[in-house]
């Protein structure tokens, strides 16, 4: 009894740790894309509300929270709302895969810092990131409008390309690591002293390229092409309500999707590895901090490299993305597959 | 360029026996009449090489027994040369949209203006006004204010009812304005729906870079068919005209193309001054502060241009960076002239004012860094694989579609044909200073962006021999002309009294956007009796339906952006 109820508080905390920390980054992500995005401008960004503009997320909260909720005369009002949780849903339970840190000890029990260390953890990240198209396609079908409907029929056609894409992309690491559970993949990366991107860099730059799409961040927002669709599937959405789907499409899934990068090519919450040598750990002075430091590093990494293309490049037209996804991407991931099928039984 | 001498026509003459030709020192002109128009036109454009379309209008005079003067313009690729055929008509003309595209839209100009019928055009709907508007608004005998035939009460009287009083109290009697019913009927005679979906592009919309509204009928992405309903920014500049006097038009020029507006006024003050006949009179320090100006401005519409064409393919940092350096250019032209956007800075014989003290050094510093600036621009865009793949084979124009649509400016360029009025007919300081005119090879939507910028380093080249040129002269050289003799001629910098001659002109400027064409036609006094305005815009953006063929949406921005065109030139 007494085990079962410390199990469940344990993951009660974590939930909350966890949510906290998705929705809380996920808004503060917003101030800093306008800063970065300012900086690359040469302008200064948000710098009036709180020090620096630290205060604009909240305030952009409340000015979106507070609008008025528009709904477009003809659209279906239960599709239209349920768009928003179907969206929000599956992007914020891929965090319950990502292994934040080692495991360790506190009051004496053991505690993995990751939500569910599920055996088929890659399997339903795979699932999730499929479950978002559900909400932009049935977005742009409630909202009644031609505008939306063709935004969201080009997101789903990317997603429907770039899931195959990434779920092959990621079969490299997997075979190396020969488990699905993501805990699993860091340990063994860990104790191979190698971190997989060495292994699989054409995995890896096919990964970067599929998120990218995944998260409609440019070259690949084709959905949203302010200049042609104003803002795609979002069109028809008003106050907090269209304030989420760019909150969970270009933070939090985004934000996945990098987490799960590093923890697929990247050794997770190793320190920096260099191949034949080891790991070499520059923050040993942090203790048992420094895992969870370098695993934050990593996806800011990631995730600022995302955010200097978004700010640098222009668009690609959407026949030209499903072309590359189907006659470049998916056949370097399957060369990379066999070759690693062939190659990895002979020399593990 | 010249205009054509009567030798070329000599053989002409023999062909077509009610041929008249009329040679005067601005124009020459073939007077034919109806029936053998469309011959004549054909003979001009396949045996004499008159290729390029210019314009085509109507001028209406009630009380003549034959209503209608109608002319066209025509330039002569090879010889370089321009020719106008007029003809009379009583409301009936054959359409030219065989011979020219962009004649079909001049014809539906005509035909919303002044209610001409054209027998045998496909689709003769309005250009810019709805279906359903019964008036001809151009003709002479349509009052400048209109026919108040509409109960449009303000919201204060719907809501207050009579008991307004004073100046809150205005007629309740209005001009119409479309209903919901007449855009309906509009667009539907516009566009046959014969794919799935009709997406309405427009009015306002990001993409349209202004109030256009276009219509796409869709199959999937694929854009089945394209037209566009022009006059969202329709203000009846053209009347205007008739009804002010010549420098108070010029006001009206810079909110045609209100992102160029130096290149429009000074184009129209060019015309003003050759059809009085003192474009020599206008001392050098004016022609050359007018050319620099112009230059200025076109860099500036340039980098609009580069901008939020950046920003349509999704390059959203471009249009900062160019905006930066735009502000720039405004505050340079803020401190010359006095005002950022609608200027009116030139005058029928000079400038309105001297160049303001250290105005020269400010624009030394700004042609000394902007080089860099483009450079920076252009490492991010030009080579990138991204910008090549949207822009390489998209919107393909060729040469024989330049003449067929009448498209000049950047677009005519960029399919190489180094058609540049700057060249072809100089005009202030042009003839004296040095510059290349780029051209395209592909003709594709690329090639236009190079062409453009590679216009801003020529533009450059220009002002830097105008500050040279300019710092050279005394200090109180004059910047107005003196008129030679007062009592004929009034010469001042509000214009009033301002007497024109009898005459006609077709004299046209190089605009960033195109040739801004104005033909001026004149019975005396201080108004034109009729100004038709060539809007370089208008018939650039003719060809758009026929390249938006058979592309997907993505790329109508692309198209659109690449024509360049501004709602306030096409509508006036």
């Amino acid at each position: 009894m007494y085990v079962l109820l410390t199990n469940l508080l344990t993951i009660v905390v974590k939930i909350l740790v966890i949510l906290a920390i998705v929705l809380g980054i996920g808004a503060y992500l917003t101030l800093v894309e306008r800063k970065v995005a300012a900086h690359i401008q040469r302008r200064p960004g948000p710098m009036v509300v709180g020090w620096h503009g630290l205060l604009q997320p909240i305030a952009d909260g409340i000015k979106l929270i507070t609008k008025e909720d528009l709904f477009p005369r003809y659209g279906n009002k239960f599709l239209y709302n349920l768009a928003i949780i179907v969206a929000l849903v599956p992007a914020a339970l891929v965090f319950a895969l990502v292994p934040f840190g080692p495991e360790f000890e506190l009051f004496g029990m053991k505690i993995k810092p990751i939500l569910t260390d599920v055996n088929v953890g890659l399997l339903l990240f795979f699932a999730f990131g499929s479950l978002a198209v559900y909400a932009i396609a049935l977005a742009g079908w409630a909202s009644n409008s031609k505008y939306a409907l063709i935004g969201s029929m080009r997101k789903a056609g990317i997603i429907v390309s770039y899931e195959v894409v990434i779920t092959f992309a990621a079969m490299g690491p997997l075979i190396l690591a020969q488990s699905l559970s993501t805990y699993q993949i860091v340990q063994n990366q860990i104790d191979q002293r190698l971190w997989y991107v060495w292994l699989q860099p054409i995995a890896f730059v096919v990964y970067m390229f599929a998120l990218l799409a995944e998260s409609g961040r440019i070259p690949f927002d084709i959905q949203e092409a302010e200049a042609e669709l104003v803002t795609g599937f979002t069109v028809e959405y008003g106050g907090m309500k269209f304030g989420l789907f760019p909150l969970v499409e270009w933070y939090i899934e985004t934000l996945s999707l990098c987490a799960i990068g590093v923890v697929l090519f990247l050794g997770g919450w190793s320190p920096i590895n260099i191949p034949l040598v080891g790991f070499f750990d520059p923050l040993f002075f942090l203790g048992p901090l420094s895992p969870f430091l370098w695993f934050i590093l990593k996806v800011s990494l990631l995730f600022l490299f995302v955010l200097w293309l978004h700010w640098t490049l222009p668009r690609y037209r959407i026949d030209q993305i499903t072309s590359t996804a189907w006659k470049v991407m998916l056949p370097l991931t399957l060369i990379n597959l066999v070759l690693t099928a062939v190659f990895a039984p002979l020399v593990w | 360029m010249s205009w054509a001498k009567e030798e070329v026509f000599l053989e002409l003459k023999e062909r077509f026996p009610g041929l008249q030709v009329e040679v005067k020192p601005h124009i020459t002109s073939l007077h034919i009449t109806k029936d053998r128009l469309v011959d004549l036109l054909k003979a001009l454009k396949d045996e004499l090489g008159f290729k390029l379309f210019i314009d085509h209008s109507v001028v209406d005079f009630p009380d003549k027994p034959v209503r209608f003067m109608s002319f066209y313009i025509l330039y002569n690729v090879d010889r370089r040369e321009r020719v106008v055929v007029k003809t009379w008509t009583d409301g009936t003309l054959p359409s030219i949209e065989r011979l020219w595209f962009a004649g079909k839209w001049a014809e539906r100009e005509c035909y919303d203006m002044f209610g001409i019928i054209y027998e045998g055009h496909e689709n003769l709907v309005r250009a810019f006004l709805w279906e359903t508007y019964p008036y001809y608004p151009l003709r002479k005998d349509f009052p400048l204010e209109g026919y108040a035939n509409a109960f449009l009460p303000s919201l204060n009287e719907v809501l207050r009812g009579d008991e307004l009083i004073g100046t809150m109290n205005y007629d309740k009697m209005h001009t119409p304005v479309p209903s919901l019913e007449d855009l309906e009927i509009t667009e539907k005679r516009r566009l046959k729906k014969r794919a799935q979906i009709v997406l309405n592009w427009g009015p306002l919309h990001p993409g349209t870079h202004g109030t256009m509204w276009f219509l796409f009928d869709l199959e999937g992405e694929r854009v089945f068919q394209c037209d566009v309903i022009l006059g969202q920014l329709h203000r009846g500049v053209e009347k205007l005209a008739e009804n002010e006097m010549y420098n108070q038009f010029l006001v009206y020029t810079d909110r045609m193309d209100y992102i160029s507006a130096l290149c429009s006024n000074q184009a129209w003050v060019v015309a003003v001054e050759r059809i009085l006949g003192i474009e020599d009179l206008v001392p050098e320090k004016a022609k050359y502060i007018r050319t620099m100006m112009s230059e200025l401005q076109r860099i500036n519409s340039h980098l609009l241009w580069l901008g939020t064409y950046a920003l349509d393919l999704g390059a959203l940092t471009i249009f900062l960076y160019t905006f930066k350096e735009r502000e720039k250019l405004m505050d340079i032209i803020e401190g010359i002239t006095g005002a950022r956007l609608t200027i009116a800075y030139p005058r029928v014989g000079g400038v309105r004012m001297d160049l303001p003290e250290g105005a020269l050094e400010v624009i030394k510093a700004f042609i000394k860094r902007f080089p860099k600036e483009l450079k920076d621009w252009e490492d991010i865009l030009t080579r990138n694989r991204i910008w090549l793949r949207r822009n390489i084979d998209v919107g393909i124009i060729s040469k024989e579609d330049v003449y067929f649509y009448g498209l000049t400016g950047p677009v005519a360029r960029g399919s190489g044909i180094p058609y540049d009025i700057r060249k072809l007919e100089p005009y202030d300081a042009y003839p004296y200073v040095e510059f290349d005119v780029p051209v395209g090879e592909r003709g594709d939507v690329y090639d236009r962006y190079l062409v453009r910028l590679e216009e801003m380093r020529q533009s450059l080249r220009v002002i830097e021999q105008c500050v040279k040129a300019l710092e050279n002269m005394p200090k109180g050289a004059p910047y107005f002309a003196e008129s030679p003799d007062p009592k004929k001629l009034k010469l001042s910098l509000d214009g009033i009294g301002l007497k024109v001659p009898e005459g006609e002109i077709y004299s046209s400027g190089e605009n960033p956007r195109g040739e801004l064409g104005f033909y001026i036609y004149s019975t005396g006094g201080v108004k034109p009796y009729r100004v038709k305005i060539r809007p370089g815009s208008l018939y650039n953006l003719c060809i758009y339906p026929k390249l938006m063929q058979d592309r997907v949406i993505a790329d109508a921005v692309t198209i659109l952006a690449s024509l360049d065109p501004v709602v306030g030139e096409i509508d006036r």
